[in-house]
């Protein structure tokens, strides 16, 4: 009975994880950058649904969709207003570069942070969830919610696994990955396929907002920890690397979960922080990681 | 060149005399705020050792200045010992974290330190939590002894600790060592190549900051009165001390007294902003980063060329 | 680096240096007012409450002509949950603005953090919204030191008390019995579950848990699995800086076990809003409930609250209202703002106010000059959210509702 509802809770956690550090995998994968705003954009997304949802009393689905479409916008302002301009900088040298884009991102968070308070005050709220009521799943009472976030959260990332491996989109976006002066040199437009990339980003960023903050609840003071969670997942399981992803999503949601039932939940995060530590040391390019 | 020099040395040694005249004149608000300003400047100054020059990317400042404000904290409340020795026991608990930290700085870079470093801060945080019997946890530890109730006094301290530290990061950093430490950042193999041993090197940077960063922490809290997560542990001030080190100029020293300086005297003219106050500092910021990537220093100097 | 850039730099410093001096001179300009500081964390329901409530009671006493004659200015602050930035925020009201006294603070962190800044520079300081017990014991420890500060709240223990007395009227007829303790960990549920687990045998309920939970805890779901093992009739909640989650999560999961104690959030009419009406069914101490005459003045403050800014007020914002009434009449009767006069002042309040009767405790009491807790002062009220409204269910006299349990809280049966 308490294994299976470990199992049961993991595995929603776990999705929840994996579902929010993927398009920072994404981006990172593609385009190099690590950005330190991503909290904000999957809690920007939350708020955004709570406000339409709540706030102006709208059905859940279509408060689902704004939320998704907020995501979306802050995503590409991210991307247009603060990353793109440091990339082209030519006042920053090139080695620098990346140091410069974890600044700026940083700072963006911060503002997106700030502006969530103003608007909103920090106290957390709960996004409508897209169903109600509880199930029976094998004697553990259950939220149907939970069952349809796994389900949406798994078909997003199908979806993504068959664009990234089966379109030409797809194609593009490897071997940007893996040699974008090649790619420039083919004629392909860069600049159009990072476009793409953080598009897609964006509406990662905004499902994996409005599902977090309709299971876990979503807020300003919710902006750091979940920068900190997909950074820790996606360092873990190699950095681009979207399967490393997706393993090191469910270890860190089990060990996490594990240890909220078996130990005690104050020392949740304890674990994993430990093992990622431990892994580093051992292995620094992280579970999948190329170099 | 040499008339150079000697003209900013002049200029910077008039603008100490102005700083230290200052408490005859100005409000102890005022010397207040420089107060706080000062330590954080020795914060951003110590940080931009092992970034500007080593190359290192330390997400977690608040790691070594949390240890040194703890320790300093835990040193007076709980063990009785007086505040010099106190100080002393917090500044020692933070060159034992850097060195620690230094260890897997050997081996790792960029990112992968970055994130090191970061889950360093959590873990501190974690531990204060746990362990709220002895840290106070997230009520703060409240410490008896201050260093002073006067105002001109701290500042005094605050400021010529300042002056202290900044002139010996600062000749550390243009000495060999500054030299080796950013030569190993930008290849290390090449460095090791020239017969530099690297690692000792190393070593010593995270020392020689985590000693500066424990040290300020330790005074900030005899001068507040107290140690919380919130003002020396959180990420949040973190962020502010490497915004601060980016902001004023990276591989210079000084720029980080200036842009913390300027952060903190910034925020408390956008006062009447209320709430919006932060917003409004971190765009500043921003700007500054996006279109002044030297920083404050460098903004000024392009000024001078053009 | 070249060298010309540290003369730049400093250049700067300076610069900022002299504009942060002139802006001082200019402040310093009107003196004619009574200048009150107030503290608050901004970002948060109860902060913003706090400055709610403090901007409502000046506007009224000033509309009244003010302190024998001089108007209060009224200096807010965001204190950003932070204790660095409060005390700059202290230091700066009290040494720049010269203000009389300071107000606010519901975060126990901050307001401890404060308390010696208080004492140090003998400026009165009435904490409105925190609740750890080490708030007036910190005065009581050293009486001639640190008289300034006052703990215009209830300490904790008192909260628990409060809870236990309801408890006793309302759920241990009903045969509820037992209960799991569920409080954050933070500095005011310390006292919060000392008193509860004091208190809740000598009515009758049997403790069967302690739990506390870190207040980042996003994930409810192993903390009420592990409660529901244990077969309790109640959850006894100490929740003040989390709220939303858990009780949504407890609503959503159908959690078969009433939620009762202290959920401070739900204690604001937006609570209704921030949880998509999860909170329906439970049960919280608070200060007061919409529509309900603690004393004559509860109404028509709650009244005027919601007009001026659209919604009901929160715990602090009573607190923080009575005690700015508490502090404007200590001035008036000692005729004087000096630091001794209003400490001497505020001593001698007996006042009827919205909370109840007002009277700080004394040098002797364990919670030096914090108010005092009983029948015929402050004892709170237990409301529960039925339908969208919070209803009073307790003290019984002004109860405007009986307690009703959501359907899926099948422990109670």
């Amino acid at each position: 009975m308490l294994a299976l509802q470990i199992l049961i809770d993991g595995f929603a956690i776990s999705t929840l994880y994996a579902l929010g550090a993927l398009g920072f995998t994404l981006i990172f994968g593609v385009s190099g950058v690590l950005n330190l705003a991503h909290g904000g954009l999957l809690v920007v997304s939350a708020m955004a649904a709570w406000y339409v949802g709540t706030a102006l009393g709208a059905n859940a689905w279509v408060s689902a969709g704004v939320g998704i479409g907020a995501g979306l916008a802050v995503t590409l302002v991210t991307y247009g207003a603060v990353v793109r301009p440091v990339q082209r900088s030519r006042a920053i040298p090139g080695a620098e570069r990346e140091l410069f884009v974890l600044t700026a991102t940083l700072l963006w968070g911060v503002m997106l942070q700030e502006l969530l308070d103003y608007w909103f005050s920090d106290t957390p709220v709960a996004v409508k969830p897209l169903l109600s009521g509880t199930v029976n799943f094998l004697g553990v009472r259950t939220p149907i919610n939970e069952f349809l976030t796994a389900a949406i959260a798994w078909a997003v990332m199908g979806l993504l696994w068959l664009l990234v491996n089966r379109t030409d989109i797809g194609k593009r976006l490897r071997a940007t990955a893996i040699n974008p002066r090649a790619l420039t040199l083919l004629g392909f437009d860069l600049e159009r396929i990072y476009l793409v990339a953080w598009l897609i980003y964006g509406l990662l960023a905004g499902i994996a907002g409005v599902l977090i903050g309709s299971f876990l609840g979503s807020g300003s003071s919710y902006i750091a920890g979940l920068t900190g969670s997909a950074f820790t997942i996606v360092v873990l399981g190699g950095l681009g690397s979207v399967s490393g992803t997706l393993i090191a999503a469910y270890v860190v949601g089990y060990i996490e979960t594990l240890t909220a039932y078996l130990i005690s939940p104050a020392l949740r995060e304890v674990p994993a922080l430990l093992l990622l530590i431990a892994v580093m040391y051992v292995r620094p390019q992280g579970l999948l990681g190329k170099r | 060149m040499q008339a150079f020099k000697t003209r900013n040395i002049l200029i910077l040694a008039a603008i100490l005399a102005i700083l230290v005249i200052l408490p005859f004149g100005a409000g102890s608000y005022v010397l207040g705020v420089l107060t706080t300003a000062f330590y954080f400047a020795v914060f951003a100054m110590s940080w931009d050792l092992l970034f500007g020059y080593a190359g290192e990317v330390n997400f977690g400042p608040t790691f070594l200045i949390g240890l040194g404000a703890y320790g300093a904290g835990i040193g007076n409340a709980l063990l009785g010992m007086p505040l010099p020795i106190a100080v002393l026991f917090g500044t020692a608990a933070a060159v034992i974290g850097g060195v620690a930290l230094a260890i897997p700085a050997l081996k790792l870079s960029g990112p992968y330190l970055g994130l090191i470093t970061l889950v360093a801060v959590l873990l501190l945080q974690q531990a204060i939590v746990i362990f709220a019997g002895v840290s106070g946890g997230e009520i703060g530890l409240s410490v008896p002894s201050v260093l002073s109730i006067s105002s001109k006094i701290n500042y005094a301290y605050a400021l010529i600790f300042m002056i202290i530290s900044g002139a010996i990061l600062l000749t550390i950093a243009r000495s060999s060592l500054g030299m080796i430490l950013q030569a190993a950042g930008q290849d290390r193999v090449a460095a090791a190549a020239l017969g530099f041993d690297v690692t000792r090197h190393k070593i010593l940077a995270f020392a020689v900051s985590a000693f500066f960063s424990g040290l300020a922490g330790a005074l900030l809290v005899f001068y507040l009165g107290t140690a919380s997560v919130n003002a020396v542990v959180d990420l949040a001030i973190g962020i502010r001390v490497i915004i601060a080190a980016v902001m004023g100029g990276r591989r210079t020293i000084i720029g980080g007294a200036i842009g913390a300086i300027f952060l903190i005297v910034a925020a408390e003219l956008l006062r009447p902003l209320g709430q919006l106050s932060s917003f409004v500092v971190a765009l500043m910021a921003l700007g500054v980063i996006m279109f002044f990537p030297d920083g404050l220093l460098g903004m000024i100097a392009a000024r001078r060329r053009s | 680096m070249s060298k010309p850039n540290i003369k730049r730099g400093a250049g700067i410093a300076l610069a900022a240096i002299l504009a942060a001096s002139v802006s001082t001179v200019a402040v310093q300009a009107a003196q004619k007012p009574i200048v009150i500081g107030v503290t608050a964390e901004m970002a948060t329901i109860p902060g913003k409450a706090i400055a709610n409530g403090a901007t409502l009671a000046v506007q009224q006493i000033n509309a009244a002509g003010g302190i024998n004659g001089r108007p209060i200015k009224l200096i807010i602050e965001d204190n950003h949950v932070s204790t660095t930035d409060a005390i700059r925020s202290f230091q700066r009201m009290t040494r720049q603005d010269h203000a009389v006294a300071i107000l606010g603070a519901f975060t126990s962190e901050v307001a401890l953090a404060l308390e010696p800044w208080s004492a140090r520079l003998h400026e009165p300081f009435l904490i409105t919204g925190a609740a750890s017990n080490k708030l007036a014991e910190y005065v009581h420890a050293d009486y001639a030191q640190r008289k300034y500060i006052f703990h215009a709240y209830l300490p904790a223990a008192y909260l628990a008390q409060a809870v236990c007395d309801s408890t006793k009227d309302l759920l241990v007829p009903m045969h509820m019995t037992t209960a799991v303790v569920l409080s954050e960990d933070a500095a005011w549920t310390k006292p919060l579950d000392a008193g509860y687990d004091k208190c809740l045998p000598k009515v009758g309920v049997k403790v069967l848990d302690n739990i506390r939970f870190d207040p980042n805890t996003t994930d409810f779901t192993p903390i009420y699995q592990k409660i529901e093992a244990m077969h309790p009739a109640m959850i006894m909640a100490g929740w003040a800086h989390v709220g939303v989650q858990p009780t949504v999560q407890w609503a959503e999961q159908k959690v078969p076990v009433a939620l009762v104690g202290i959920n401070a959030q739900a204690g604001s009419s937006l609570f209704w809003k921030a949880t998509n009406g999860a909170t329906e069914g439970v049960l919280t101490g608070n200060t007061s409930a919409p529509g309900v005459a603690i004393t004559p003045k509860t109404i028509p403050f709650t009244n005027a609250y919601s007009k001026e800014f659209g919604s009901e007020p929160a715990y602090s914002a009573y607190s923080t209202y009575d005690a700015m009434y508490a502090l404007a009449d200590a001035i008036k009767r000692e005729k004087s703002t000096k630091p001794n006069a209003i400490v001497a002042g505020l001593e001698k309040t007996d006042m009827v106010g919205t909370q109840g009767r007002l009277e700080f405790q004394g040098k002797a009491a364990k919670f030096t000059h914090a108010l005092r807790y009983g029948p015929g002062y402050i004892t709170g009220v237990a409301i529960q959210w039925q339908n969208g409204v919070q209803k009073c269910v307790w003290p019984l006299k002004l109860a405007n509702a009986k307690v009703v349990f959501p359907s899926f809280v099948t422990a109670t049966k």
